[in-house]
């Protein structure tokens, strides 16, 4: 059997990824499954999905565990989830990184394939939805459906939901990602410690869940504790703005729906916070004076 | 009388929440949430606003903070506020409650409480659906509109029921205050939430909440679209003060409703029959707030621009 773990972030479809897998495997004669595993998930936040492959009928219901391929849509993921957790050692990564593979740290040294596969989809679908570019590099790196499968399968699957021009081109992405996949070995440096919990025993919670602002080992609880949050991770583009543009109208300020955008009054100037910016471009779109654009990449 | 520039700087509903990125909701909490300031509590029933808000143990809000259930936000804010009269403590009781929690499930208790006219803050952010359990038709839902409760087959495409007319049930209750927002038009949003922060009594504010993966739009446009819902007459700005309404941002000339609709997926699969129906929905709604006494009802339409994004209210503060 052939397991697989998609990392992915709420909207970029690691869901769709699995389900046409499964999809594609199942033309070629095999059984198959994929499922979500579901959380309290808005768009942009880390989820995961699992499938398995098997030339039998699969029982097994549980998550996968202990993967033979790892497939992460977005490398942001990188900095916060152990992504290659449980991994076999001959397993097999594929990532979405502009990266060549010898340069990404996944803490193993592991078979790894790299795609660009953002730049992929804003090319080909003209948004930053990475799952169908993903499954062309994965066809190449495992070689476990081949690419003409997984072509009919995103043709029929995004063809009957969002119509078959739709289906066309996210199946002209999976090839051209096909072709451009790196493959190499990652590096195995990093230690990725996991975030520390707080987990009270009943006699330390509050009646009613009731909490005030305190510090505990793992961080902040209570009141404006979400300040720790960085959710910089989901943003694709981020805003520059061009300070001799700006009239200092604070619509900015006031849309920003994140807090990204601060005000300090004492020097009457803004200031941008990108550790909490989610690149919505809501900024960009309102700027009456355009001095807002929205830059892709780190700022 | 606050105004943009003189908003307060910190912020009670704090940066690392997470709500999607573009949310309408966000938006308007954070700033409704400026304006009343820090003697404030909040009750947030079952809703988008408690998962993004707060993660147990954690939290984005700075002021006090209450969950329970998803029907009670009315009797709870009265509870809140009945505590707080005995203790001798002034502060405003302020309740964010979803589209869901107030035209369906809540609407008992909200019912209550403004019959009782307790002095409370009723927030009802509506984003048109219940969107925090993914996306299912509520009584704010528009027709036409896809959603996986109504969705689009070959006999019936959408929603087929008509927004419920929520502004007239609550008004009925002879309140002090009622009025609508729109998170595009900000001069008149802060004014609104100023004036309910000051009046004793059962004040009501509807928002107008955008939302991304529900509407499917861009999320750049989020604040863009809530001022086209306006412009074409979906959404309408008013108050209705001591029984008396009138009308705070009346738009020029009717936009079709089509350029409204065209920027949402949700609205994508509507045939040319179903957007006159709705079209018509709206001519009817914009003479019922619009149209002077003795004047002829109106329906002209003027045809989609190309792009719009500023609104009077932006020339009245950069000029054209």
């Amino acid at each position: 059997m052939f397991e697989l773990r998609f990392h992915g972030r709420g909207g970029q479809g690691a869901v769709m990824a699995a389900q046409t897998l499964a999809e594609a495997a199942v033309i070629e004669g095999n059984y198959a499954v994929a499922f979500p595993f579901f959380g309290a998930e808005r768009r942009g936040a880390p989820v995961l999905a699992f499938a398995r492959i098997d030339s039998k009928k699969i029982f097994s219901k549980t998550q996968v565990y202990v993967p033979d391929c790892v497939v992460v849509l977005d490398d942001s993921l990188l900095d916060t989830i152990d992504v290659v957790s449980g991994i076999k050692p001959e397993g097999s990564v594929v990532i979405n990184s502009k990266e060549e593979p010898d340069e990404i740290d996944l803490g193993k040294e592991l078979r790894t394939g790299a795609i660009d596969a953002t730049s992929v989809a804003l090319e080909i679908l003209k948004a930053p939805i990475t799952n169908t570019a993903i499954l062309g590099a994965l066809a190449r790196v495992t070689g476990i459906v081949k690419i003409e499968s997984i072509e009919e399968a995103v043709k029929t699957r995004f063809g009957e939901r969002l119509g078959a021009r739709v289906g066309e081109r996210n199946a002209l992405a999976a090839r051209i990602a096909y072709e451009k996949t790196v493959i190499g070995i990652s590096k195995g440096i990093k230690k990725l410690e996991t975030k520390k919990q707080w987990l009270p025993s009943y006699q330390e919670l509050p009646v009613g869940g009731a909490l005030i602002e305190g510090r505990t080992e793992a961080g902040l609880i209570g009141p404006g504790s979400f300040i720790e949050n960085k959710v910089s991770g989901w943003a694709t583009f981020r805003p520059v703005r061009d300070k001799a543009k700006c009239t200092m109208c604070l619509l900015c300020w006031f849309y920003c729906p994140e807090g990204t955008i601060v005000r300090i009054s004492d020097r009457g100037d803004l200031m941008t916070n990108y550790d909490y910016c989610k690149g919505c471009g809501v900024c960009e779109n309102e700027c009456p004076v355009d001095a807002i654009k929205m830059v892709r990449g780190r700022v | 009388m606050i105004t943009i520039k003189t908003l307060s700087d910190e912020n009670l509903f704090t940066a690392g929440h997470t709500a999607c990125p573009g949310c309408g909701v966000a938006m308007s909490i954070r700033n409704a949430i400026r304006v009343l300031g820090k003697d404030t509590v909040v009750y947030v029933p079952a809703s988008c606003a408690v998962v993004f808000g707060t993660t147990f143990p954690y939290g984005a809000w700075k002021v006090p903070f209450f969950h329970t259930a998803f029907e009670n936000t009315g009797a709870c804010l009265t509870g809140m506020q009945a505590a707080f009269e005995i203790k001798g403590k002034h502060v405003i009781s302020a309740g964010f409650a979803g589209d869901g929690g107030t035209y369906d499930i809540g609407l008992q208790s909200m019912s209550g409480a403004a019959e009782r006219n307790d002095d409370v803050l009723y927030i009802c952010l509506d984003n048109e659906a219940y969107m925090n359990t993914g996306i299912q038709r509520s009584g704010g839902t528009p027709f036409g509109a896809w959603t996986t409760t109504t969705p689009v087959g070959k006999k019936i495409q959408g929603n087929r029921r008509f927004k419920k007319n929520l502004g007239d049930i609550v008004t009925a209750h002879e309140i002090p205050y009622y009025a609508t927002l729109s998170i595009g038009h900000p001069l008149d949003f802060i004014r609104k939430v100023e004036k309910a922060k000051n009046i004793k009594g059962f004040r009501f504010l509807h928002m107008f909440t955008p939302c991304v993966p529900g509407w499917k739009i861009d999320p750049a446009k989020s604040v863009e679209i809530t001022k086209r819902a306006v412009e074409s007459g979906m959404w309408t700005l008013y108050e209705f003060e001591n029984g008396k309404k009138k009308i705070t941002y009346k738009p020029g000339k009717m936009k079709s409703v089509k350029d409204y609709l065209l920027m949402q997926g949700r609205f994508r699969h509507m045939s040319e029959e179903d957007i006159k129906i709705l079209q018509m929905w709206v001519c009817k709604k914009w003479n019922l707030h619009y149209k002077e006494k003795g004047e002829p009802d109106i329906c002209e339409i003027v045809q989609p621009e190309e792009h719009h994004g500023i609104t009077e209210e932006h020339r009245e503060m950069h000029g054209p």
